[in-house]
């Protein structure tokens, strides 16, 4: 008895002791002068294999690693597609349907133990072919198949011959595909089923092509997820999983050039500063994986994180009335980066559902009885635009004048006239209206109880159901949810993306989850799944937005402007929605970040 | 007592069993095919269907040699845990988070017992007076602000404004000093119903005859209460510190979280969030397996602080 307890008090002691000596408030700080890019991620990173990457946090460190046939200017605006690990741009046949790519020569995978030897070897085009193989390997279960799904000739094939193989060793990943030819090592040619314009921006440009080397796939096995072997400016150093993540600079990285050229006024902001040096800049990037929005606040004040966007909680202590930086924040030296992300949210309607599909009224209705501006005002501080459709302004087909046709306008009168009429329709008192709302924290509980005043007060009676994300899903894909509050980021600097979600081949447990069916949308949707970027595919675009507002499978409520914070030594800082790989073009006055008082 | 352990401990083999098949019922028939769930938001029919091949949930359920329960069993038997949805063995999740999630609950227990146990026996001594009020209503008052306000508070002032600890988990910190504030805010918080709970115990046994025999004998206060008091309360004492310890394993989901500390804790709700029944099976059933073993130390601990209790 009397052992247990001096144990436990000497234990304890020790500890204190530890604890004690330890405790410093800073820990062992790296070299001053060594220029680590240090910023937070707000999600637990899944995986680093590009065959299985489908979420934005994963792809921002890949990104890092692994590199891309071509990829988006990084100064210049609009979005323009560049050369990354290709040659030149791709030569497209008259056609359409044949891409011919040549690829850089002596481009090095990083040095690894997956190498004979450990040296790593020269990319060539088989690696884009393996890289393609991997995604249609059903082996591999990769979510990112949808994308190639019925586009390139053979490749369905290949996916149909690997299901008939009982283990993931028996696929032979030497058979030949019709449409992935490779004339030779650095040369290769895609034949595409039909015309697929947005193949080099959808797939090309796409963390999910990148090539990753055949022997890192064999030596690691299962176990490739958290070791990636890619040929990028960077490569994983330590990944503490749940907690953070260190990348250090690729020796065999070829050295890329900063670009000379950007937008006007990029001269003037000091983007151009750096032009023609090589990249990348810093020594090392540094991920810390905080969920919490107060730690990594402080953590940033305290000038331990470089970026930073503004929690909700903490936008009066950062943001004036008028939308500028607060004084201490200007005193700290930091900058604000306001910029459109490409995104649309909206309280989606089911429109195989037997009150609301059937009643184009009611969905009037509760579109009209969703006051937007108080919503933006109060969930998001006042900072996002409503969505007069479903466009992002961001986008080049993104119709200005869209705002006059009043398909968000918030008119309670018009709702109760609208619930009358759709009562009729229905034969009777409406009944309780159901909404699946994703999560069950605050913010979804406060935005559930919005939308039931809302709808209350013009007479329609609404229960909120909040759930897990994996029951949403569940709810959504087998199409047993009536309304659903969802929402959409674009991965391309096309509409696209927006267009697909209301195709109805796309219909749940595809995109689609208004299951909305248009027989005009879907022969214009069809029609601009072939064409390239031109006025003429914009026009196309804005008449099926049209389409679809005028059918009203959802009430869209508004996209989303980005605030972003950067400490004044972080350099080159030229806000950037496409792309992931971005760790590159930073530049860290080391100088600065040292002079700076944290608290 | 050797023959009492072994005999306590085969009483653990129905009560595991019982958790498996328990969790089995949960996760496979009551939570339904998670193969979807584990093919993400975009795929197809047929890697669905894939992923049910693999994972074995297209055989039957029970009565066949190859049935999942069968699998479920020999798995949880092996220790073979499986991958979990982002395909990182269990395992090796588990093997990670455990370190850190101890590091934090167990200094954060022994000093909330070793607080706690103490005071209580210093406001037993001097019940009735304006300590023991004061003590008792500070605990009160603790137990009712929220554990998120103490983290919220402790973050920003002791370690941003007045820089006395890390404000969140770095590898370049030694794990004394990130876990340091997050203890300190458990110890704290902890104390509230702890103290309230021994100084209950404390106050039954002071007013024992053998406390009065002990200070009429001439005893001093320190030896009536740690040597006399203390021995004689042992009994609810390690009925509530063994009986915790087992749930040390699980970590603390708001520090964890708050202070960035790659737990076990953080695991398991990260894992019921996104059902990762994989996760949740594993830690289930190494907390049940845990749970019955102390149990087992508790009845042994019992026998050896209180010699009227026989292995018999």
């Amino acid at each position: 008895m009397r052992i247990a307890i001096r144990s436990i008090v000497l234990l304890t002691t020790i500890f204190i002791l530890l604890a004690v000596i330890g405790c410093d408030g800073s820990g062992s700080e790296n070299d001053p002068d060594e220029m680590i890019l240090r910023q937070a991620l707000f999600n637990k990173i899944k995986s680093l294999d590009p065959v299985s990457m489908r979420d934005v946090y994963s792809a921002t460190v890949s990104g890092q690693i692994f590199e891309t046939l071509y990829q988006y200017h990084f100064l210049k605006r609009p979005y323009e597609l560049i050369p990354l690990l290709a040659e030149e741009m791709p030569q497209i046949s008259e056609d359409m349907l044949v891409y011919t790519i040549k690829i850089k020569k002596g481009v090095l995978f990083q040095d690894d133990k997956c190498f004979p030897l450990g040296k790593a070897r020269e990319l060539t085009s088989g690696d884009f072919v393996y890289g393609l193989k991997r995604v249609a390997d059903i082996k591999n279960l990769s979510e990112n198949w949808s994308v190639f799904d019925n586009k390139i000739v053979g490749l369905d094939e290949f996916r149909e011959y690997t299901k008939t193989c009982k283990k993931a060793e028996d696929v032979d990943y030497s058979r030949p595909i019709a449409g992935l030819q490779m004339p030779d090592d650095y040369t290769l040619v895609i034949r595409l089923k039909r015309p697929w314009p947005q193949l080099i921006g959808t797939a090309l440009a796409d963390m999910v092509t990148s090539p990753v080397a055949k022997e890192a796939v064999d030596y690691y096995g299962e176990d490739i997820i958290s070791h990636p072997v890619g040929t990028g400016p960077y490569m994983l150093k330590k990944w503490h999983r749940g907690s953070y993540i260190e990348l250090v600079r690729n020796p065999n990285f070829r050295g890329e050039l900063y670009p000379s050229e950007g937008e006007p006024g990029d001269a003037e902001a000091g983007y151009l500063d750096d032009a023609g040096k090589i990249m990348p800049f810093a020594d090392k990037v540094v991920w810390t994986i905080i969920e919490e929005y107060q730690p990594a606040w402080l953590l940033f004040l305290q000038g331990k994180l470089d970026t930073s966007v503004i929690p909700k909680d903490n936008f009066d202590e950062a943001i004036t009335g008028i939308g500028e930086l607060t004084p201490e924040l200007k005193q700290r030296n930091i900058h604000l980066k306001i910029f459109s992300d490409p995104s649309t949210f909206w309280l989606g309607f089911n429109m195989q559902d037997a009150v609301l599909g059937e009643n184009k009224p009611l969905r009037l209705a509760i579109s009209r009885a969703i006051d937007r501006k108080r919503f933006i005002d109060l969930f998001f501080n006042g900072r996002h635009p409503i969505a007069d459709g479903f466009i992002p302004p961001l986008m080049a087909s993104y119709n200005p004048k869209i705002k006059e046709k009043g398909y968000s306008r918030y008119d309670p009168n018009d709702a109760r006239k609208l619930v009358e009429e759709a009562e009729e329709i229905y034969g009777g008192k409406l009944p309780k209206l159901r909404i699946a709302m994703p999560g069950t924290d605050t913010f979804a509980r406060q935005f559930g109880q919005f939308l039931t005043r809302n709808l209350n007060d013009v007479g329609i009676d609404v229960e909120i159901d909040y759930m897990d994300w994996p029951t949403y899903q569940e709810k959504l894909n087998t199409s047993s949810a009536q309304m659903f509050a969802s929402g959409i980021v674009a991965s391309i600097p096309d509409a696209e993306d927006f267009m697909g979600i209301f195709y109805s081949k796309n219909k749940a447990p595809g995109s689609n989850k208004f299951n909305y069916y248009n027989a005009e949308f879907d022969k214009l949707y069809e029609e601009i799944a072939t064409m390239f970027d031109s006025p003429e595919r914009r026009e196309l675009y804005q008449k099926m937005e049209l389409v679809v507002l005028e059918d009203c499978p959802a009430a869209f409520l508004n996209h989303r402007i980005a605030y972003v914070l950067h400490h004044d030594w972080v350099k080159n800082y030229k806000p950037h929605v496409f792309q992931y790989g971005l760790s590159k073009y930073r530049r860290i006055d080391t100088a600065k970040r040292a002079e700076y008082k944290g608290r | 007592m050797a023959a009492y352990i072994i005999r306590r401990l085969l009483y653990t083999i129905p009560i595991v069993f019982g958790v498996l098949l328990l969790t089995f019922i949960l996760f496979n028939m009551v939570g339904g095919d998670i193969s979807a769930e584990i093919a993400g938001k975009s795929a197809s029919k047929e890697t669905i269907e894939e992923i049910r091949k693999e994972r074995g949930y297209d055989k039957p359920l029970f009565f066949s040699w190859d049935s999942q329960f069968v699998n479920h069993f020999e798995n949880a038997l092996t220790f073979n845990l499986g991958r979990a949805l982002d395909r990182e063995p269990v395992i090796d999740k588990i093997k990670r988070g455990v370190m850190p999630s101890l590091a934090l609950t167990v200094p954060m227990f022994f000093g909330i017992v070793i607080v706690s146990v103490g005071l209580s026996l210093i406001v037993a001594f001097v019940r009735g007076s304006i300590w023991d009020v004061l003590t008792v209503v500070i605990c009160v008052a603790g137990m009712s602000i929220p554990f998120l306000s103490f983290i919220l508070f402790g973050q920003y002032f002791l370690a941003y404004k007045w820089g006395l600890f890390p404000i969140f988990f770095s590898p370049d910190l030694a794990t004394a000093q990130y876990v340091a504030l997050p203890v300190l805010i458990g110890i704290v918080t902890g104390l509230g119903a702890n103290l309230r709970f021994y100084r209950t115990v404390m106050l039954d046994e002071m007013r024992s005859d053998y406390v009065r025999t002990a200070f009429a004998k001439g005893l001093g206060p320190g030896r009536v209460l740690f040597k006399h008091v203390l021995k004689n309360a042992m009994i609810p004492i390690i009925t509530r510190i063994v009986l915790a310890i087992p749930f040390l394993f699980l970590g603390s989901l708001l520090l964890e979280r708050f202070f960035g500390i790659p737990g076990l804790g953080y695991l398991m709700i990260e894992a019921i969030g996104s059902r990762d029944y994989f996760v949740i099976n594993a830690m289930t059933y190494i907390s049940a397996i845990l749970f019955v073993i102390f149990n087992v130390i508790t009845d042994i601990c019992y026998a050896l602080v209180d010699p009227r209790i026989s292995f018999e």
